[in-house]
Formats: C-alpha cells, sequence, structure tokens
C-alpha cells in the first residue's frame, strides 16, 4: 500500500460540477389534483363570470325600466320625463363633483374594459422549465423541448396512436397537458397506468421536478382505425 | 358556446372600454369649453334635447328597455352555458386529471354494440350523465337483444374508469328486409 505519487492526475471534480438536479419535494395530494384539473383546459372562468354578471345587469335595468314604462310604478312616475328636471337641476348645482365622478367612472370602464379584452386575448403562457444545476449555472428546457419528449415517450405506449403534449401553467408550478389519440382496440386503463408509470415518472426524473401534474384528454385516433372490411 | 364567448370576452371588453374614452372625452370637453353646442365626438345635447321631450311611458322608452333585457338574458345565458361537457375517468394518481369527450364515449360505446352479430347498425348519444342507444337488429332477432346490448355497454362502463356513471337506456328496433 504505497502512497500515490505525486504526478497522479485527479479526475474527480469539485463541487463546481454541475450534480443531477434533485427532485423537489411532492406537494400534497390535494394540490396536485387542483393543478392537474386546472391544466385540463385554458379557464373561461373569469370570461363566464363577467358575461353573466353584464348580462343579469342589462337583464335587471331592463326588466325595471319596461315596468316603470307600463305603469306598474304608478302613472305618475311613467308620466315624468326620462331626463328628470329635478335631477338634471342637482347635477347642476353640484357640477364640479358631478363632472369629477363621471371621469372617474369613465377612466374605471376604460381601465375594466382593456384589461377583461387583453386577458382574454392574451395566449396561454407555455412555461419553460428552469434547472437548478447548483451554483451560478442554470438551465433552462423551453417548453416546446420538453413538451416534444413526452410526447415522444408517450407515443410508444401501445394503443396510442398520435399524441399532442404541451406545458401549462405558470413557471413555479408547470404542468403537462397531453392528448392522447387511443386506437380502437386499446385498453384505456392499461394506457393510463403506463402514462402515468413511464412517461410522468421519467420526465419527472429527468426534469428534476418533484412532480408534474398532468391533464390527460382522450381522443380516438380515426386514421389508425382498421377498416371494417377486411 | 365557448367559441361565442371567446370571441364575445373582448369586444365587450373594448365596447366596454370605448364607452369609457367616450364619456371622458365629452365631460373633460364640455368642462373645458362652457359655450359649446355640440359635443365633440359625441351629440350629446341633441340626445338630451330629444330625452327632455320623452316620459318614461312613451313607446321608444319600453322598446329599448326590452330590448336591453333580451340583450341581457342572451349574455347571460351565453356565460352560463359556455361551460366544457367533459367526461371525467378516474385517474391512477391525484396527479393526473383525465377527460374525454362525449363523443368519444358515443362512438366507443357505438363500436361495443355493432360487434354483436344480431345489431345490424347503431346510433348512440352520450353525455356524462345519459347514455342512449338505439340499435336496429336484424329480421329475426330475438327479444333477449335488448338485454344482451345494455349488458355489453355495462360491462363497457365498468372496462372504462368513468368517473361517475352515466344512465344508459337502449331501445332495439327491427330492420325489414333481408339480411
Amino acid at each position: 500500500m504505497s502512497e500515490p505519487a505525486a504526478n497522479t492526475v485527479e479526475l474527480s471534480k469539485q463541487t463546481s460540477t454541475p450534480a443531477a438536479p434533485e427532485p423537489e419535494p411532492e406537494p400534497p395530494a390535494g394540490v396536485l389534483r387542483r393543478r392537474s384539473r386546472s391544466a385540463v383546459a385554458r379557464s373561461g372562468a373569469r370570461d363566464r363570470g363577467i358575461a353573466v354578471l353584464i348580462g343579469l345587469l342589462l337583464l335587471v335595468t331592463g326588466t325595471l325600466v319596461a315596468l316603470l314604462s307600463f305603469g306598474v310604478f304608478g302613472s305618475m312616475r311613467a308620466g315624468r320625463p326620462v331626463l328628470d328636471p329635478v335631477i338634471v337641476e342637482a347635477l347642476g348645482t353640484q357640477s364640479t363633483v358631478s363632472r369629477i365622478v363621471a371621469i372617474a367612472v369613465g377612466i374605471l370602464l376604460t381601465l375594466l374594459g382593456l384589461t377583461w379584452a387583453a386577458r382574454s386575448l392574451r395566449p396561454e403562457r407555455r412555461p419553460d422549465l428552469v434547472l437548478a444545476a447548483g451554483g451560478a449555472t442554470e438551465i433552462v428546457v423551453s417548453s416546446a423541448a420538453a413538451a416534444d419528449a413526452v410526447a415522444t415517450e408517450a407515443g410508444r405506449i401501445p394503443g396510442v396512436g398520435r399524441v399532442r403534449a404541451r406545458l401549462v401553467g405558470p413557471e413555479r408550478a408547470p404542468a403537462l397537458r397531453l392528448t392522447l389519440w387511443i386506437t380502437d382496440d386499446a385498453d384505456v386503463q392499461d394506457v393510463l397506468r403506463r402514462v402515468d408509470g413511464q412517461v410522468l415518472a421519467s420526465a419527472r426524473a429527468s426534469l428534476g421536478l418533484g412532480a408534474l401534474p398532468a391533464a390527460v384528454r382522450i381522443e380516438l385516433d380515426t386514421a389508425a382505425s382498421a377498416s371494417r372490411v377486411a | 358556446m365557448r367559441y361565442l364567448l371567446r370571441v364575445l370576452a373582448p369586444l365587450l371588453g373594448l365596447a366596454l372600454a370605448a364607452a369609457g374614452i367616450l364619456l371622458v372625452i365629452e365631460v373633460v370637453a364640455a368642462w373645458l369649453r362652457p359655450t359649446a353646442e355640440a359635443g365633440l365626438t359625441v351629440p350629446w345635447p341633441d340626445w338630451q334635447a330629444t330625452m327632455d321631450e320623452l316620459t318614461w311611458a312613451d313607446f321608444p322608452v319600453a322598446a329599448v328597455a326590452i330590448g336591453v333585457a333580451v340583450v341581457g338574458l342572451l349574455l347571460a345565458l351565453v356565460g352560463l352555458l359556455a361551460r366544457r361537457s367533459d367526461i371525467v375517468l378516474d385517474s391512477p394518481t391525484p396527479a393526473m386529471a383525465v377527460t374525454t369527450s362525449p363523443r368519444v364515449l358515443a362512438r366507443i360505446v357505438g363500436r361495443r354494440v355493432r360487434e354483436t352479430d344480431e345489431v345490424a347498425s347503431a346510433s348512440v348519444t352520450a353525455s356524462p350523465r345519459r347514455i342512449v342507444v338505439t340499435a336496429r337488429s336484424w329480421a329475426g332477432a330475438g327479444p333477449e337483444l335488448r338485454s344482451t346490448v345494455r349488458e355489453q355497454v355495462d360491462d363497457l362502463l365498468t372496462e372504462l374508469p368513468l368517473h361517475r356513471r352515466p344512465r344508459v337506456s337502449v331501445s332495439v328496433q327491427e330492420r325489414k328486409g333481408p339480411r
């Protein structure tokens, strides 16, 4: 057992070597379930909510004005001018206040309208994956590259004809949206088990993610289905 | 409805914003030019004169009000009906959410039903709550065909990990003519 010679080459590197990415701890099941469900499709909840709100406001206003017009609230009230002189006079005496209120309402409407339009026109986010490699190194896997890798892997599952994959969600909590076109003879349960056991497991391991919630959409592959006439 | 809402949402947003901008422009213009007799972009003095003469009981007021109420009702309906009609499947892990469309479920059920020898053709409609199968049998098929088809659909639904089992209704019509 002699000591190593002085000219021995040291092959192992020090801490500057990028280590394999440490998987993050897995979030609780409830969080995972919520994230996977929200990856199913782009949420239309905000648009729907605002549309219902505006619709109900218009419906209630229109109905009340129609009832007023038909004299339900008394014929005296129905006989008043639409632009009531009492209200016009009140606004005239408080002209500065009413103008400022009108300008504020106008600015508010503009901001709300532009925000709503911009949010509903904005394309869905496709997050790149940032892998912490240690030290000053940062490895970024583009959204398309990660999704392509997953799609290729999922395409190898027996019974799966075509695959489309994309990453969705915020960068800190990415999720996978996977559309599988399965063939006629595919066993859905088996395909799902393989997606979880093979595709998602290897994606999590290679990307160093503690969790990668996925929304899987099942479609039927029409091109690959065999003709019923031999 | 989802596509209609996707188109309507930005248009409504822009309309709101345009109304807000016009309001600000007109109020500021009227404030800065108190002697002006016409609006800058909107002829609001004319509107004011018209509305001075109108009473609530006049016909145009009621007509416009009913129109506004109908538009509001339609908009609320579009918002309420623009939900996804996905069929949810059970997934092996909470980290996966599995869905499919009623069309796919109907096609899978239809394919299974048509595998039966006595069935000449079948039409299937599916929703998350209900599957309706109308099978046309060849002439001479026995009355037990209906229960056979039902069993097949039940077996299929057991194989598919559907989160919520839809109700199944099967009807069989006999097809006229030779096989």
